[in-house]
């Protein structure tokens, strides 16, 4: 119970993640609800990225390369879905609905795209290291 | 359009360099080795910043993790909401002054009843619980710290984006703000078209994400980090109310989550959940909003409940009276308070076998809370009762929480709430408990714990002044109110001046008694604000190790315990002494197993 019992425990008493990972939600959850492609796309970034950086800092992955590219690939598994189900099951004609995006393929693209990112970088920091 | 696109890229482009940048300053994340604060350590068995090597100045403040710094980092976000909260509904009582809509035009009038109503309860209310909540419950317990830090950083650093959303139709301009209400029902709030309205919904998402992650991190914490003497049978009664409140959110919270995602799908993506004629219809909001909604009510009151059963007892020199039957009654309010929610839709033509099983539910919640009543009463009876401010909020709490409950009774039974229900006397009944209780129980919280959160004391007059002007502020504003919905005076009007039937003389004397009232309760809470300020930053620090003499009358409690430590340590320089073999000293002031279980 003594203040020393508290400061000799082997565990940081700061992270610089949090306060990033609550800007990314925030700008994801912003951009993707009210429409604005860039801050969605910026928004999952920097959630992705700062998940990846607390999930090292806190022992849980070693480095940070797998975890974006996981993430990105369950970003663009999301968005990939979002943009699915406005393809006409009919003609299956994906490419129209995505030169023509209405509202939901528009968003779905944001998702994706920011997992293709994710993506990219993941596998490029993966193959550098 | 293309340009506004390419403004906002390039702006977001800039944010993930800025954010990367910084980042590099402060760690080096591919090694993983922390940069600031001093001196690089090397990730290894014993890494990491310890107590006192955290970063300074203001990255110290944005990358803590300590449970004691992410408390003060909620008290003091809920105390500025309380004021930005405060300063609306003072707008709003001005305009009150007179029938005839004179000061603020009715739409600024509405936007700011639902961002007052909003900001109350999800920026000030939830936040100001989580900040005792973090600060204390590891420390009565006898914990390290909670369960998951980052977690926890995490739940609060998703408030302050929360805030700016929820406010944003004020702070962007040309944008329009939410007129929905607090309870933002459907139909309106699916039809009303101001962006305002979408910003409102996100940020009151982003809010109810983080109550959720603090929950969950305060039910783990209390699970499974407890001290070794520490059991159910002497867990105290705050952690109590805090793990039972806790419960509640996590059942009650992701269901406005979902409610709201319905409802920004059908505002911005032309789903149907809510429309007329479909699916569930306007009625399904009503009953996913109350379903959390009047969980939510408890959620407010438990935590400060358990601040008065905790406090009451350290000025009565006496052992809370009946502590399982507090801890059993609070229990019971969690459970029933989810059979309730449909007491708020008496009026809406719901089945009428339904609205029965409801009456007497709600009914049914008033023996806990009347158990809990005469509990303190009992406690204070024959007492050695000192009058200290933490103590004069704490009886304040009593008093306005009997005239809160007892009105609520009243509204709980069909035939009155048919008449009574969305006047004036609604309106009083609420802000008893909210402003009269819960508000009240936090000053006795923050009085009673100053001398732990800033070191000092606070300067004693001035308290006693902010409580007697809160107490007469809250009773003249609120009691008019009641008196108001008697006259069946409506809620939610930005004026009266239509009004043509009635005593419209006293309708307009009570309104303005009500203004007085306010009045009275900003000065009251300005005195407030200076005292915490300068005794804050002017007091001479406490030296006494039992600042409230609890030791005398037995009832001495671990987090003094930890200030008393704390004071130790400071005297006898950076480190205290350990024995040889690293036993840990146990300070000779050190609570005693069985002094927590009041």
């Amino acid at each position: 119970m003594s203040e020393q019992a508290k400061v000799t425990g082997d565990f940081r008493r700061a992270s610089p993640w949090p306060v990033f990972i609550a800007l990314g939600f925030a700008l994801a959850e912003l951009g993707i609800f009210v429409g604005y492609f860039a801050v969605a796309v910026g928004g999952l970034l920097l959630l992705g990225g700062s998940v990846a950086g607390i999930l090292v800092e806190s022992g849980y992955a070693s480095s940070v390369w797998r975890p974006l590219a996981g993430l990105g690939i369950a970003f663009g598994l999301l968005g990939v879905a979002l943009v699915a189900s406005q393809v006409d099951p009919a003609t299956l004609d994906a490419l129209s609905v995505v030169t023509d995006p209405n509202g939901i393929v528009g968003r779905g693209l944001a998702i994706v795209g920011s997992g293709a990112i994710l993506v990219a970088v993941g596998v490029t920091g993966f193959l550098l290291e | 359009m293309a340009g506004q696109q390419l403004a906002l890229t390039v702006l977001m482009g800039l944010v993930l360099v800025g954010v990367a940048a910084l980042l590099t300053r402060i760690e080096d994340w591919r090694q993983y080795t922390p940069l600031a604060g001093g001196s690089a350590v090397a990730v290894g068995e014993d890494t990491g910043y310890g107590h006192r090597e955290k970063p300074s100045g203001v990255i110290r403040w944005l990358t803590t993790v300590d449970h004691k710094d992410i408390g003060i980092l909620y008290g003091v976000f809920a105390l500025l909401a309380l004021a930005i909260g405060g300063l609306m509904v003072m707008v709003m009582r001005f305009e009150l002054i007179t029938p005839a809509s004179d000061v603020v035009s009715a739409q600024f009038y509405n936007a700011l009843l639902t961002s007052h109503g909003i900001t109350m309860l999800f920026l000030f209310g939830t936040p100001i619980i989580a900040a005792f909540g973090n600060y204390f419950v590891p420390l009565l317990i006898g914990a390290d710290d909670m369960a998951f830090p980052r977690i926890n950083a995490i739940a609060f650093w998703l408030l302050p984006p929360g805030a700016l959303l929820i406010w944003g139709g004020f702070l962007v301009p040309g944008i329009a703000p939410a007129q929905t209400s607090w309870t933002m029902y459907t139909p309106l709030s699916v039809e009303q078209a101001h962006v305002g309205a979408d910003l409102m919904l996100l940020g009151l998402h982003l809010t109810g994400v983080s109550a959720t992650m603090g929950a969950i991190n305060f039910i783990v914490t209390i699970f499974t980090e407890r001290g070794e003497d520490v059991n159910w049978a002497n867990l105290d009664i705050f952690s109590w109310t805090m793990l039972t409140q806790s419960g509640l959110i996590l059942f009650a919270f992701p269901l406005l989550g979902s409610a709201i995602v319905m409802l920004l799908l059908d505002r911005n993506l032309g789903t149907l959940f809510y429309a007329v004629g479909e699916g569930g219809g306007p009625i399904l909001w009503q009953h996913l909003f109350w379903f959390f909604g009047h969980p939510e009510v408890y959620i407010l009151v438990l935590p400060p409940m358990g601040l008065i059963s905790y406090i009451i007892p350290r000025f009565s020199g006496r052992k809370l009276f009946g502590f399982k039957f507090v801890v059993y009654s609070t229990l019971a309010i969690g459970v029933l308070s989810f059979g309730v929610w449909a007491h708020h839709m008496f009026a809406t033509g719901i089945d009428p076998r339904l609205r029965a099983s409801f009456m007497a539910v709600s009914l049914a919640i008033a023996i806990p809370s009347a158990v809990k009543t005469f509990n303190w009463i009992t406690t204070m009876w024959n007492g050695r009762i000192r009058l200290a401010a933490p103590m004069l909020f704490s009886i304040g709490f009593i008093s306005n929480f009997i005239i809160g409950g007892v009105t609520g009774v009243f509204l709980a039974a069909i035939p009155i709430d048919l008449i009574l229900t969305d006047t004036y006397y609604v309106v009083g009944h609420f802000h008893y408990i909210v402003m009269g209780a819960i508000a009240f129980a936090v000053f006795a919280g923050i009085y009673y714990w100053f001398p732990i959160f800033t070191g000092k004391m606070y300067q004693r007059t001035l308290a006693k002044w902010h409580f007697w002007l809160s107490m007469i502020g809250t009773n003249v504003t609120f009691f008019a109110m009641l008196l108001l919905g008697y006259m069946e005076m409506p809620r939610r009007y930005a004026s009266y001046d239509m009004v043509t039937v009635g005593p419209l003389e006293a309708q307009t004397l009570l309104h303005q008694a009500a203004t007085v009232g306010a009045v009275i309760l900003l000065v009251g809470q300005v005195i407030f604000v200076w005292n915490v300020v300068s005794s804050w930053l002017d007091a001479p620090k406490v030296t006494d190790t039992d600042p409230w003499d609890l030791k005398q009358s037995g009832l001495f409690t671990r987090e003094f315990g930890w200030h008393a430590d704390r004071l130790t340590a400071a005297d006898g320089g950076e480190q205290q002494t350990v024995t040889d073999g690293g036993e840990k000293h146990e300070a000779t002031d050190s609570p005693q197993p069985g002094d927590t279980e009041a």
